[in-house]
């Protein structure tokens, strides 16, 4: 019991660093990878002296996140008068809490057996027993389902940020978020349907399971190579729920001054920017966990290798931990990157546009992906 | 520590259903509509939490999904629409307080009554009833009633159509 608490205390501790990490990193990665595509330097004024010396850490102007928050947290917090102050003040709440425990659900590992781990200290690995933990915060039947049931609460942080703000930018900003966000979940839900059907299940852990195969004896068993088109879609509506370029419209700087965030300033600005950023990461490690096989290797298990032509490399069980809680971050850390690569490519919609792409062609297009998928699986019974 | 963790079931169930209470209570105490919806989505979540906590995680995540992020999106999306110069809703009591009151009492004393009579409230687990079980039964028995509230749905949506086209023309 007691085993228990600590070993997902542990997984809480490790989720919550991975976030928060992969949030201040990536404001660093969008502006170098700006810098790298536009043939610019970028940022690189950032550093920390080791004390008493005159080393001066750059690191490619790695800590500007860093000095980024810093300077939210110490800036004013200056308070417009605003319509509502209660939901002005709880609306960024609403946006960020919800983003982080999505990430409750999400596989970052497979299974742990503290006891091997532990071979080492008898009194330790005695203690926590033969038990096996996934490496996953919550296991729950209906996994996928939680995913979107948060991701629905984070729309009304949105809307009632734009709503108290009394100010008509960001109303219009919070009128966009509200039909994008709706819209765009809907297509969302559509997608992963196809895999649902495939997989038959809910559960994250059994789909990551189910990939960790070979298809036709020498792909993996992704979810992207059942499913590519449905991914395709996938990600499309999910960077449009997550309203960045070429969907955000609902912040658009140059007509609506960052939309139902511009009466915020400090800290509270931003948790906005800070939940936009995580949810990067969080779409990353979704696309990762239903289409790129979560934390699985090719050809690897929990064993260790087993490469096509029968050769199997053995592993102890904290090296296969090691390389599939790295094969996961570096597989989010790919997909976030990917998605900073469309930021920077692609320009902004017009808002009808947004709308008319999500109900006239991703809508039809998912729709149309999932009748295909419904007729394979019901033929190959 | 071990019979703690074992009683810390019980300790969330009354903390959730207190915070669930409290949402309902202020969704009928507060007069501005968007306090009152969040005062609903509050008592939503909170709620969805209790059946968590029972170990029905999809009725929660159910909750969650329909209630909060549909229904109340599209209640709040309305509310913010609304003219807040429009004071109508702060004036405390409706016309209707008096029969409200005495419908509120009887109300709460066939609770208490039921209550009363009923002590033992079955709970189930995970293991009983997890989503495979809920799809069989909701597409072998109950498919039918899914149905006919869809068409009651298109019905509604055709009707309040019809009623916005009626004003429009009454309105030029």
């Amino acid at each position: 019991m007691i085993q228990d608490l600590v070993v997902h205390l542990v997984y809480i501790g490790y989720a919550l660093t991975v976030l928060l990490l992969f949030g201040t990193v990536l404001t660093w990665v969008e502006r170098k990878q700006a810098a790298v595509m536009s043939d610019r330097i970028g940022a690189n004024r950032a550093y920390i002296r080791i004390p008493f010396t005159r080393v001066k850490l750059i690191w490619w102007g790695l800590f500007h996140g860093m000095a980024d928050g810093l300077k939210m947290i110490v800036k004013e917090d200056w308070k417009p008068a605003v319509y509502d102050k209660f939901a002005y003040a709880l609306a960024p709440w609403i946006v960020f809490t919800p983003i982080l425990l999505v990430f409750a659900v999400i596989p970052f590992g497979g299974a742990l057996e503290p006891a091997k781990l532990f071979a080492g200290i008898p009194a330790v690995a005695q203690w926590f027993g033969e038990k096996t933990y996934q490496m996953q915060i919550a296991q729950l039947d209906g996994g996928l389902l939680i995913v979107f049931a948060f991701g629905g609460i984070s729309v009304i942080g949105a809307m009632l940020a734009g709503w108290s703000s009394s100010n008509k930018y960001s109303m219009l900003g919070a009128l966009r978020a509200g039909g994008q966000m709706i819209s765009y979940e809907l297509v969302m839900g559509l997608t992963v349907l196809g895999l649902i059907l495939i997989y038959g299940t809910f559960d994250l852990t059994a789909i990551v399971q189910h990939q960790s195969g070979i298809l036709l004896g020498f792909l993996p068993a992704w979810g992207v190579f059942y499913q590519p088109f449905a991914a395709t879609l996938f990600m499309a509506a999910a960077i449009a729920e997550n309203k960045r370029i070429p969907f955000d419209l609902p912040e658009a700087e140059s007509e609506l001054i960052a939309g139902f965030y511009t009466e915020y300033s400090a800290m509270k600005m931003g948790l906005f920017m800070f939940a936009e950023f995580i949810e990067i990461a969080i779409i990353g490690a979704l696309f990762t966990t239903l289409f790129l096989g979560g934390y699985n290797l090719p050809y690897m298990s929990d064993a260790g290798f087993l490469l096509p032509g029968g050769h199997e490399i053995p592993l102890p069980h904290g090296v296969v931990v090691v390389i599939q809680l790295v094969t996961f971050l570096v597989k989010v850390l790919v997909m976030s990157s990917f998605q900073i690569l469309i930021r920077w490519s692609l320009p902004r919609f017009r808002y009808d546009q947004v709308l008319m792409f999500a109900w006239k062609f991703m809508l039809p297009l998912a729709l149309a992906n999932l009748t295909v998928t419904v007729v394979a699986v019901w033929l190959l019974q | 520590m071990e019979a703690l963790l074992q009683e810390f079931d019980t300790l969330l169930l009354y903390v959730f259903a207190g915070l669930s209470l409290a949402g309902a209570i202020a969704m009928l105490v507060l007069q501005h509509p968007m306090r009152v919806a969040m005062a609903l989505v509050a008592t939503m979540i909170w709620l969805g939490a209790i059946y968590g906590l029972v170990g029905v995680h999809f009725i929660a995540a159910f909750q969650i999904l329909i209630y909060v992020s549909a229904v109340m999106v599209f209640i709040i999306y309305v509310i913010m629409l609304l003219d807040v110069r429009d004071m109508a809703y702060t004036r405390r009591y409706a016309g209707l307080l008096i029969p409200g009151a005495i419908a509120a009492v009887v109300f709460f004393g066939v609770l208490a009554a039921t209550l009363w009579r009923t002590v033992e409230v079955p709970l189930t687990t995970t293991a009983a009833f997890g989503i495979g079980q809920f799809a069989v039964d909701f597409l072998q028995q109950y498919w039918l009633q899914f149905e006919v509230t869809s068409v009651l749905l298109v019905a509604a949506v055709v009707a309040a159509i019809a009623v916005v086209k009626a004003g429009g023309k009454d309105h030029g």
